[in-house]
């Protein structure tokens, strides 16, 4: 992952917390504003209580002075003006305090005061004639509540700001002696109010307390609310339309509430507001910014801010270390690479350093092969080629396990014939299986084209890689080696090639099953210490089959074997069916038990050049019989001066020489105009073994490549294909030209012709010469007692389908070798365990096996010959 | 645009020169307010007043806020403040300010509210205020300062800019010329071409167009000051030719003054209510009620409906224009009984500067009593008064019973109680409010 990508999830992750953080703390700052706010709603209420109170207990003490007064009315004597002055006078315990006895009907609205103007302390008139709190009195007030109170107003006696109570009493009018109608009035000074406000400060240190009359005028004046009216105020500093400014004072006029208003700083505040519950008419107002009760919100965004400085710097903390460690892993990674690489270089340079010898060993071994006839030479040189082979299959598996972790392996696909593919990979491992006594099946479907498209080379490795490992964990029973093909529904020119191989082996645990994968792992290592192997097999048949779009399927029973199979995808270039392969393998099988040359060409000419004298040697002695005229060169040089001189009908040409390689070399010939080799093809000798060499040659201008060790019949095979025609004598079967060939004698031992179930003749013509037609009759006999018992347990077992293998294998057999009713009646056993018919299998298989064994007796004398 | 701009700021600069007439000699230069006491003092101030609202001054507490954020000041409106205010100083509440007006003094029944004021003129009082035109300044027998202007105003009357744009007529510069073009607005539909209140105040239509051209005769008559002041019948001549103006005013198609007392039922509120109709061309009013005009623009439906442009112009009742008289419109006292008497006096000394009172005029749309103040748009037409013409009421030397008979007189007149001969020869003993 990138840095910046790394970087850019870190800010998000970041920024998701931050926002998550700003949002919870929103959400926390909301709540608690609106517990805030309903907690100022709160005191609002029970500040109203506190004024409610106080507003009543003033009322009551007003009501005493005036129902004292009207009480003295009610009994017939009313009190005169100076005797209810008098009486309030004594009543009244504050000096602050004063009670006027008004008379509103009078034109000065005049009456006495209980205390002498402050201007004139002898003066106890009081005129309220210029003060306007009797024009709406009675609209002030609700008749249902408690108080009857003025607005705040300044008293005509002393200028003090004052509200009054007041009641209504009845005085006797010394003019007329009749009783009157006064308003006694308990005129209190508004600061007396103000001050059972001041308790709150405590609380909210900002607040301040209104009192509005339904107008908006102001009985209590807060100090932030300018105007000397409430609405008028609000209309001032707050955009309202006009049906929002009538909402907000029929809002104030309805009950109890919170609303937000501007300020005349245009600051958000808060106002609460109340009707006095003693006095409808008037409500109280308590306003504070709101700031004052959002004050947590700014230690929100004081911990938002250290949180983001705090994220930052562990960002950068976390970045520089990342930094640092991927400089580290990096220089690890790289020193990793550099030692990976060293590996990989090592192992490709020291297997093909094992190669080139190798080819000197297998080569000369197998000239020794050719030519001993002693058969405990015979027999070391044998153990020396299996030995060999097994080393450079190790070999091969390490060079291409290197490339592809070097991710230099490529699948490169070309036109293959199956039988081909099926005959090397039989061959390979068939030795092997008998070697170790093991019987391998072979189940070849007989309708898979015979020409396909794919990466041939590699197929091989899969299958003999799989087949290998069958041999080497399987150590008794069989392998049973099947491959089948079908069409592909969507791709009318491809099959699809199923390759199945089963063993009797020790089979895998299910917990080990993974590890068949994993590289240089080897399962139960202890326990299969004696087994060669690299542990790469399994690995590179998963890789190459990765890189073929498949996979390998494995099940596997431990202790009792397992089965390996994959399919491939494959395009058909010849939809010929390759028919029995087992019967034309048999027959190859035959035709290779001796060496016998191709061919001789006695006047071709052929050039090798190769640094190494051993392979030298080896090249000269595996055409020894063909009478070829081989120069040899040791160098490119060398083999230029040859060029240059001498006509040669092929050249070979290794490509890995010290001071001028192949390659070199033959951009030299090729620039070199004086020469008789114009036409001459050049194949390469090569130990890189892998698919995409042709091309790669062919590229470099060679005609074609061989790889080493060089196998005996490939370089014949290629010879053929190179040398001209007119230079070059076929070898006849009969073996015409092999002066070391023993004369032929097809003369058949007599009880032969005596066996009922025999006929000799067509044995004879299926092996090609009595020799050969006795020891398939040896085989014969030596197999039929273990196969029959095979066909007997299987179908003792129920397991139709491997009796119908064996069966199918007794039919051919038993047709090699002239047995033609023996064979014909396994054909038809054969068909019956195809189509599931149990019931001709239940009567007839004995009597099967009852002919096989009883022909097998009869055979017996053969091991006399 | 730039035009106009121009035009304007040289008619103010006019008007500004104009109105300093009488500031005497070179003024020095204004120290910038620097508090005298800890700006962490606690205290509180009252300041009592007859303006229901004062958001000039409470604008004026919030910067006096900045230099003392710990003090607390409140404007309180006082009833029948005439009456009161001297017991108020005297009481155990007393205001630490109060206002106070021009007219107040020589008037004996301010005599007690006078001995409780503080001396602002005392220099250990330290107030400086240089910076108010000399011809403002009102001072005791005593040669004290004890009330320092804060507004002024003007007679006059306001100007419907639109009817006269729409009719194509020329604001009239004199009496000639008002009775012309309300001639032509009569015959446009105008009932009324000038309204005004009819009332006995400063701010009632005949005092507004009679009062400046009486004053000026008075101040171009100096030698019968003193008459008129004793109020000696005989001196009452000197009215005649405002009185004369006046009776011919009102009885021309300039203005019916029963529709004005029909539907101007004050001499604020209602003068600019009806002003705002948008049907009267003319409004008789004082600066102080063109000072309401702003608030109220939003409360008038007709005026938010239709707005209009208005100015303030003298009235042209003389026969070669109109007069322009700078009157006080507004005093501030400070109270000697104050219980926060330092800090009462540090208000004042902060109130008391160009800045400051420029700022509350600009806000009141009054016009500032200080040498260096920028008026409102509203008066730009003053500039336009000849130099002659314009003068302050100190310069007059008229007091106020010699004012408030004059006032009786142009009353009786104009509602046709008096004719012009009676009421010159009732001088000193016409029956006031």
């Amino acid at each position: 992952m990138k840095r910046g990508l790394i970087i850019t999830i870190n800010l998000l992750i970041m920024g998701f917390i931050l926002l998550f953080i700003i949002g919870y703390a929103y959400l926390k700052a909301k709540e608690s504003n609106e517990n805030e706010i309903a907690a100022f709603e709160k005191m609002t209420v029970t500040t109203n209580q506190i004024i409610t109170n106080y507003l009543e207990d003033e009322q009551h003490l007003c009501d005493i002075w005036t129902n004292y007064i009207n009480r003295s009315a009610q009994d017939g004597s009313p009190m005169t003006v100076e005797e209810a002055v008098s009486f309030i006078r004594k009543a009244k315990i504050s000096p602050e305090i004063e009670g006027h006895l008004i008379f509103p009907d009078t034109p000065e609205r005049e009456g006495v005061s209980t205390a002498a103007k402050v201007s004139d302390p002898d003066d106890y008139t009081v005129s309220y004639r210029y003060i306007d709190i009797f024009d709406n009195i009675e609209n002030e007030r609700d008749t249902n509540d408690a108080v009857s109170l003025t607005r705040a107003y300044t008293n005509p006696m002393n200028g003090v700001q004052s509200i009054a109570f007041y009641n209504n009493v009845t005085i006797l009018d010394e003019e007329t002696n009749e009783p009157k109608k006064g308003l006694m009035m308990r005129v209190v000074p508004l600061s007396r109010l103000e001050q059972k406000l001041v308790f709150l400060k405590g609380e909210y240190e900002n607040v301040e307390i209104s009192i509005v009359d339904r107008e908006g005028n102001y009985v209590v004046h807060g100090k932030s609310f300018k105007n000397s009216n409430f609405f008028e105020y609000y209309k001032s500093y707050n955009e309202a339309t006009s049906e929002e400014y009538e909402n907000v004072i029929k809002e104030i006029a309805g009950g109890t509430g919170t609303m937000t208003i501007k300020n005349f700083k245009g600051e958000d505040c808060i106002l609460s507001y109340t009707p006095l519950e003693s006095m409808t008419t008037w409500f109280l107002l308590a306003y504070i910014p709101a700031d004052n009760l959002v004050a947590n919100r700014s230690i929100d965004w004081l911990l938002l801010g250290i949180a983001t400085v705090g994220f930052l710097v562990l960002l950068i903390f976390n970045t520089a270390v990342m930094i640092n460690y991927n400089r580290e892993l990096s220089a690890a990674a790289k020193q990793a690479n550099q030692a990976n690489e060293a590996k990989s270089s090592f192992l490709s340079t020291m297997s093909h350093d094992i190669r080139t010898p190798m080819n000197a060993i297998l080569g000369l071994n197998e000239m020794v092969l050719r030519d001993a006839r002693d058969e405990n030479i015979r027999m070391y040189s044998e153990n020396i080629r299996t030995a060999g082979n097994t080393l450079l299959g190790i070999i091969n598996d390490i060079l291409d396990f290197s490339k592809i972790e070097a991710g230099k392996m490529e699948i490169i696909n070309v036109d293959y014939s199956t039988a081909s593919l099926l005959n090397d990979l039989v061959n390979m491992v068939k030795k092997r299986a008998d070697d170790k006594g093991l019987s391998l099946n072979i189940n070849i479907d007989e309708s898979i084209p015979t020409i396909l498209h794919g990466d041939e080379i590699r197929i091989k490795q899969i299958i003999i890689n799989i087949l290998s490992n069958a041999v080497k964990y399987t150590k008794q029973g069989e392998i049973t080696f099947s491959v089948s093909s079908k069409k592909t529904e969507n791709k009318p020119d491809s099959i699809i090639l199923k390759v199945c191989v089963s063993d009797t082996g020790i089979g895998i645990k299910k917990e080990d099953i993974d590890k068949l994968f994993v590289a240089f792992e080897r399962i139960e290592e202890k326990k299969n210490r004696n087994i060669e192997g690299t542990g790469l097999g399994m690995t590179i048949v998963q890789r190459f089959l990765d890189m073929m779009g498949s996979h390998l399927e494995v099940e596997s029973e431990y202790g009792k074997g397992s089965v390996f199979s994959f399919e491939l995808e494959q395009k058909v270039v010849k939809w010929n069916p390759i028919g029995d392969f087992e019967e034309a393998f048999r027959r190859s099988l035959s035709e290779r038990e001796n060496y016998r040359e191709k061919f001789t060409a006695p006047d071709a000419r052929v050039l090798v050049v190769d640094d190494t004298s051993v392979n030298l040697t080896v090249f000269v002695n595996l055409l020894k019989h063909t009478a070829l005229r081989i120069d040899t060169a040791e160098s490119g040089d060398e083999g230029i001066s040859f060029f240059k001189e001498n006509h040669y009908d092929v050249i070979f040409l290794d490509h890995m020489m010290p001071d001028k390689d192949g390659i070199e070399t033959l951009k030299e010939m090729k620039e070199t105009a004086d020469t008789p080799n114009k036409e001459t093809p050049v194949i390469c000798l090569t130990a890189n073994a892998i698919s995409g060499m042709r091309e790669m040659y062919t590229n470099e201008g060679f005609d074609d490549y061989l790889t080493k060790p060089i196998d005996a019949e490939r370089l014949e095979t290629m010879l053929l294909q190179y040398l001209p025609k007119e230079k070059v004598t076929v070898t006849s079967n009969n073996g015409d030209n092999d002066d070391n060939e023993e004369t032929e004698d097809n003369t058949l031992p007599a009880f032969l012709y005596d066996i009922k179930e025999l006929d000799p003749d067509a044995g004879l013509s299926y092996c090609g010469d009595a020799e050969d037609y006795i020891m398939a009759l040896t085989l014969y006999l030596g197999s039929a007692e273990e196969k029959a018992e095979e066909i007997e347990k299987y179908w003792a077992a129920g397991d139709i389908k491997n009796t119908t293998v064996k069966v199918h294998a007794l039919k051919s057999s038993s047709r090699a070798i002239g047995a033609l009713e023996l064979g014909e009646f396994a054909e038809r056993l054969e068909k019956a365990g195809n189509s599931n018919d149990t019931e001709i299998l239940d009567k007839e298989l004995e009597i099967l096996i009852s002919r096989y064994r009883q022909l097998a007796n009869e055979l017996e004398p053969i091991n006399k010959v | 645009m730039k035009k106009k701009t121009l035009g304007m700021i040289v008619s103010l600069s006019m008007a500004v020169m104009l109105l300093l007439q009488g500031c005497s000699g070179t003024k020095k230069a204004e120290v910038p307010f620097s508090p005298k006491y800890d700006k962490d003092t606690v205290f509180s101030l009252t300041v009592a007043g007859t303006y229901g609202n004062f958001e000039s001054l409470e604008a004026e507490f919030e910067r006096f806020y900045e230099y003392y954020p710990n003090a607390e000041l409140q404007y309180v409106t006082m009833d029948d403040y005439n009456n009161v205010i001297s017991s108020a100083l005297v009481n155990n509440e007393p205001p630490d300010i109060f206002t106070t007006g021009s007219w107040m003094i020589g008037n004996e029944a301010y005599d007690d509210m006078f001995k409780n004021c503080e001396v602002l003129s005392d220099p250990s009082v330290g107030i400086d205020y240089s910076c108010i035109r000399d011809s403002l300044i009102r001072t005791t027998d005593s040669g004290d300062v004890v009330m320092l202007p804060i507004f002024t105003t003007s007679y006059g009357m306001l100007v419907n800019m639109d009817i006269f744009e729409k009719e194509g007529l020329e604001v009239p510069r004199n009496f000639n010329e008002l009775t012309k073009v309300c001639a032509d607005l009569k015959s446009a539909g105008y009932e009324s071409p000038v309204m005004g209140t009819d009332m006995f105040s400063g701010s009632g239509l005949f005092n507004c167009f009679s009062y400046p051209m009486f004053a000026y005769d008075v101040k171009n008559n100096s030698d019968k000051l003193d008459a008129l002041n004793n109020l000696e019948p005989s001196s009452g001549e000197l009215m005649r030719p405002s009185l004369e103006r006046l009776y011919e005013f009102v009885n021309s198609d300039c203005i019916d003054i029963s529709k004005c007392k029909e539907e101007i039922a004050d001499e604020y509120d209602a003068v600019i209510m009806r002003f705002f109709e948008g049907d009267v061309p003319m409004m008789l009013a004082t600066g102080d009620v063109a000072s309401g005009t702003a608030k109220r623009e939003s409360k008038s439906e007709a005026f938010s409906a239709n707005p209009f442009k208005y100015r303030f112009y003298v009235a042209p009742s003389g026969d070669d224009g109109g007069y322009c008289i700078n009157s006080v419109s507004l005093c501030f006292s400070v109270n000697k009984n104050s219980g926060n008497i330092d800090m009462a006096n540090e208000f004042m000394r902060f109130l008391i500067s160009s800045k400051e009172l420029g700022n509350m005029a600009g806000l009141k749309r009054l016009i500032p009593p200080v040498d260096d103040f920028s008026t409102n748009e509203i008066y730009s037409a003053l500039a336009d008064i000849p130099s002659d013409r314009s003068f302050s009421d100190k310069e007059t030397g008229l007091l106020d019973p010699a004012v408030r008979q004059f006032r009786a007189a142009i009353y009786a007149v104009g509602n046709g109680e008096m004719s012009v001969d009676e009421a010159v020869s009732s001088y000193g003993s016409i029956p006031e409010e």
